[in-house]
This record gives C-alpha cells, sequence and structure tokens, in this order.
C-alpha cells in the first residue's frame, strides 16, 4: 500500500511529503526522503523486548516488570535527572514534564548540547524570525551561518531555499542567493554563490565587523577579520542591504565555540542593523525532529524552555547549573531516565562515566551506545512510523505525525503514562 | 603535535546513527579529518591510525586527508569516538566545547575500539543485539 504526505522523523525540517510504501507491519520503500530519512524510515535495527542488566548479564523482561523496576528506581533518587525528549512526540513530552514536577526531578532535553545558547541569546534580545513557508516564497537571499545543510538537514536547500521556487522567487538558482560562512569548505559552501571561509573561534569578530559596515563604519574595521577580508566583508554586507528578503540560518558553530551564546546575540543584531535597511530574518537550524517541540512543551507547562528543576517544589530554571551536563559533571545525579536520545554516545566522557555509575533506565526503540551504560532499556514506537504524534518543525509550525505500520509497540505517551501512574500509586497519591 | 578540534554531523554518520553497534556506524564516527600538509608534518598517509588525544583521555582514530580542514585543526564526526575527548566544562552555558577542543595527534598503531569497547571502558556492559 502507498501512503503519501507522510512526516519524516529524523531532522528538524520534518519533510512532509515522502511517499511510503508500506506492507504488512512493514516499511519496504520510501520516497522523497534524503538518505538520513529514508535509513530511518526503513531501518529495522529495532529493540524487540524490554530489557534489563542483572549483574554483568543481560536479560529480556516484560514491560510490566520493567515499569515497576523503574518506578522503583526513580522513588529511590534523591537527584533525578530525566533528559532527552527531542525525538519522541509532544504527548510523551509533557507527560515528562509530570513525572519530572512530581518526583521533584530536573528535566533537560538535547537542546542543552544543541541549540541551548540560542535559546540564551534569544531570551536576551529577540527572535526576529518566520516560518520556512516565507522563507521560500519570499527571500531572495539566504546565508548558512556555522551550519552545514547538507550534511544535516540535507533537503533545506531543496525545499526552502537554494533550489526552492517560491512564489516571489520563481527562478529560484537565478533569483536567488547563497553565503556560506564557515570554517571550513563543506559541500554546502561548494553550492554558494559568497563563502567566507573564517579562521576557527572567528565568528563573534566577523559579525561585528559586519555590524559595523552596514552602520556605514567600514573605516573602523580592519584589512582582514578573523582570515576574512574586509573587501569581501563590505561585498556581502552590500549584497544583504540590496536584498529584498534575507535570511539567516545559523548552525552550531556558533554554539558550541568560544562565545557561544554571545555568537548568537551577536549575529541577532546582525539582523536587527539589517531591518533597518530590508527585511531580515534569523532563525537556528534545529537538529533532533522535534527538539523545538521540547522547548515549546517544556514552556508552556513550566514557564522556561530547557534544564528545569523542580527539587525545590517550584520549576526552577539555570542553565549551566541545572542542565544535564553539569549535574553529570558535578556527580549530583543519582538516578536518570533517558527517553529518545543516546546521551553514552553525544555527552563529554566524564559525564558518561557518572552515567555508568548510576542506574539508567532508557526507553528508546534502538539498542545504542547508552544500551550499554543502562540498567534497563524499555523499546517504545516511532512518531511517524508506528506512533501518531504532535512534533514541532525548526521554525515552529506544528505538524501531526502519523502512524502508518502498526507493530503493536506501546507508544511513548502509553509507557511514561503508566510508569507515571505507578510513581503516584507507590506515593499512595 | 597541536591541532584544534571541530566535531559535527555527516551523512555517514546520519545514515547509521540508528545501529550505533553497526561496522558502518563505527566507520563513519572513527574518522579523524586532516588537512594533507599536516598529515605529511605527522609523516602518515590516508588510512593511517593516529592516538588523538588531551586532558580528558585519548581515542583512536583513522586518518583521512582532506583540502576542505583549515591547517591545524581537525574534524571528528560527532559521536563516542569525538566525545571521547571532550571535556565537560561548560563556562556556566550548559554546552561544552564541542568544536573547539585542543587536542595533540601522533601517529599509533592501537586498533580502532568498537563502540561497545568504548562504553565498556567506562564502566558499561556490553549489549549483543
Amino acid at each position: 500500500m502507498l501512503i503519501k504526505d507522510v512526516v519524516c522523523p529524523f531532522c528538524g525540517c520534518l519533510c512532509d511529503d515522502l511517499d511510503v510504501e508500506v506492507e504488512g507491519d512493514r516499511i519496504i520503500r520510501v520516497d522523497n526522503a534524503c538518505t538520513l530519512g529514508s535509513s530511518t524510515m526503513v531501518g529495522d535495527h529495532r529493540l524487540k523486548n524490554p530489557i534489563r542488566r542483572n549483574g554483568t548479564r543481560w536479560e529480556d523482561t516484560t514491560y510490566d516488570a520493567a515499569i515497576e523496576e523503574a518506578a522503583q528506581i526513580l522513588l529511590d533518587a534523591d537527584r533525578p535527572v530525566l533528559y532527552g525528549w527531542s525525538s519522541t512526540h509532544g504527548e510523551a513530552q509533557s507527560l515528562g514534564v509530570h513525572l519530572a514536577e512530581l518526583i521533584g526531578g530536573v528535566i533537560d532535553s538535547t537542546t542543552s548540547v544543541c541549540h541551548g545558547p540560542s535559546i540564551l541569546a534569544i531570551q536576551e534580545v529577540g527572535h526576529p524570525g518566520c516560518t520556512l513557508g516565507q522563507v521560500k516564497n519570499r527571500a531572495d537571499l539566504i546565508i548558512y551561518w556555522a551550519s552545514n545543510p547538507i550534511d544535516a538537514h540535507p533537503r533545506h536547500m531543496s525545499r526552502y531555499t537554494t533550489y526552492a521556487t517560491g512564489f516571489f522567487v520563481q527562478d529560484a538558482q537565478h533569483d536567488r542567493k547563497v553565503i556560506v560562512v564557515d570554517t571550513r569548505r563543506t559541500q554546502s559552501a561548494d553550492v554558494a554563490d559568497e563563502f567566507l571561509k573564517i579562521k576557527p573561534g572567528g565568528d563573534y569578530a566577523v559579525l561585528l565587523a559586519l555590524r559595523a559596515i552596514v552602520r556605514g563604519r567600514a573605516d573602523v574595521v580592519p584589512a582582514e577579520v578573523a582570515g576574512v577580508s574586509r573587501v569581501q566583508l563590505i561585498r556581502v554586507a552590500e549584497m544583504c542591504k540590496a536584498a529584498k528578503f534575507g535570511a539567516i540560518f545559523f548552525g552550531l558553530g556558533l554554539t558550541m565555540t568560544a562565545g557561544k551564546n554571545k555568537n548568537v546575540r551577536n549575529a541577532i543584531e546582525l539582523t536587527d542593523e539589517l531591518n533597518r535597511h530590508t527585511k531580515f530574518i534569523i532563525s537556528p537550524m534545529r537538529g533532533h525532529w522535534n527538539v523545538y517541540g521540547s522547548n515549546e512543551v517544556f514552556t508552556w507547562m513550566t514557564g522556561y524552555p530547557y534544564a528545569i528543576d523542580f527539587s525545590r517544589g517550584i520549576a526552577f530554571y539555570n542553565p549551566g547549573e541545572t542542565t544535564v551536563i553539569d549535574i553529570l559533571s558535578r556527580g549530583e545525579c543519582d538516578a536518570c531516565l533517558v527517553v529518545a536520545s543516546d546521551p553514552a554516545a553525544h555527552f563529554p566522557r566524564s559525564c558518561v562515566e557518572h552515567l555508568a555509575k548510576i542506574p539508567v533506565i532508557q526507553i528508546d526503540p534502538h539498542p545504542n551506545a547508552t544500551t550499554h551504560i543502562c540498567r534497563l532499556q524499555i523499546p517504545g514506537s516511532v512518531a511517524g512510523i508506528d506512533a501518531a504524534g504532535t512534533a514541532y518543525r525548526m521554525d515552529g509550525v506544528p505538524i501531526r505525525m502519523k502512524s502508518i505500520i502498526n507493530t503493536g509497540i506501546p507508544n511513548d505517551t502509553e509507557i511514561l503514562q503508566k510508569l507515571y501512574n505507578r510513581v503516584r500509586e507507590a506515593r499512595g497519591e | 603535535m597541536k591541532f584544534l578540534m571541530n566535531t559535527g554531523r555527516t551523512v555517514p554518520q546520519g545514515e547509521s546513527v540508528e545501529r550505533k553497534d553497526s561496522p558502518e556506524y563505527e566507520k563513519a564516527t572513527s574518522v579523524c579529518m586532516i588537512h594533507p600538509v599536516d598529515m605529511m608534518v605527522l609523516g602518515i598517509e590516508d588510512g593511517a591510525r593516529v592516538c588523538v588525544k588531551n586532558k580528558s583521555g585519548e581515542v583512536v582514530l583513522v586518518a583521512v586527508s582532506s583540502e576542505a580542514i583549515e591547517q591545524g585543526t581537525i574534524f571528528v564526526p560527532l559521536g563516542p569516538y569525538a566525545n571521547h575527548i571532550i571535556d565537560s566544562e561548560t563556562h556556566c552555558t550548559g554546552m561544552p566545547d564541542f568544536k573547539s577542543m585542543t587536542v595533540d595527534i601522533e601517529p599509533g598503531d592501537t586498533p580502532v575500539m568498537t563502540v561497545s569497547e568504548l562504553i565498556e571502558k567506562l564502566g558499561g556492559v556490553r549489549y549483543a543485539h
């Protein structure tokens, strides 16, 4: 059976035009997806049932027994952290917040190690953004700053920017100019009209120089800024001012290098400066397919977008203190519930060493690096494949993910609801 | 020889990210892209194993020559190999320096570990799927 307009559960683009052919409970072909989306949709590397570690051996267990054991671990913990949440649907994220509040834990998402600093910058100076539809239909100048869409968001250029035909941009390749700013010449840089190769750590200085030029003070800019010539900077500033609608998409090259949130703040302030001449917007290239959703759901429910600590009985937020990396590197956390994420693969070494010492429960469909350090893994279904649920695209647009096959595997909401109920029951509530 | 390590996504890494115990994922995330001139200075060729280390630890990777990489820097796809040598300091932001760690590189002949071996070394217990 062919199912049309399926939403892809891989990256923040949430491409919603996939044609998927299913046969029984299997996906046998995917059209329109990129390599990353396609391998996610047809992948069959799922954990078949819950598993638990018994000393140095692994054994199969049942959903009920696993949920009971998970509840006991969380009930025994003094400083539990509930981490992940970016590759699951909004309904499960909502239950995560309820559970964190119930047990006085910390709830944090992969935002912490992704665009957390971007959110800190947005909290300081705001977010002049728009939907990807606006970009596709209106933008005649695109800047990818410290991001490499061809590798990380392979269809971003074809659906929304470089190669996308829009209402006011009929001949995309001719009418739309693309600028790439990066420390290395990526494939994305190869297709750009202008490539600014900056020295590592030079983003802040280059952004400041561009702000000065746009403000009419090119005279204060030295002949070279972080490896970029003043001549090229002036040319780029003129391209920006001449555009009818410009869009800056920035990546982790700004958030993971020195300066972090201050780099992003500087980029937003450049956007502000450019809006004195023309229309310009800026947006982060969000990675996981529903990481934006975790920020939305957490904010509605607690007032804060990530790193929320309920240990005081109220929601408390202080990135740098209540963020998962800081809690783990201080050795504070004594139990961890990981949902739809793989911290053992993506956290610094010392954090993984601490996780290996404490009880870790993982709710995730695949055996991954965290499997080797957890005490218990409970596989759930995947929204967009065998579960339905809501996700938020990188521009904040909510999109409903359909269930296209029936595997009989419980979804993350069902697993978390049972866990929440069991914890409440054990506490006599 | 000192380098600045950058990490990030690649298509092979993303393609195999749901199969972390596969040879494809291990191959995709255990590469270290280096400028050809730096490879010459190190006295190594494409496919040579290198020991990448700093105060956080050390890890063996496979060197791959790339002119897209700035001299004095290396690029390692994000994943458990790169993170083996990432420090957890966040400078009060919650975010480690995933894209700006200083590392030392030496040619070496130790085999590249598997993902499960790496995690076992940190205290895990291998699960064979």
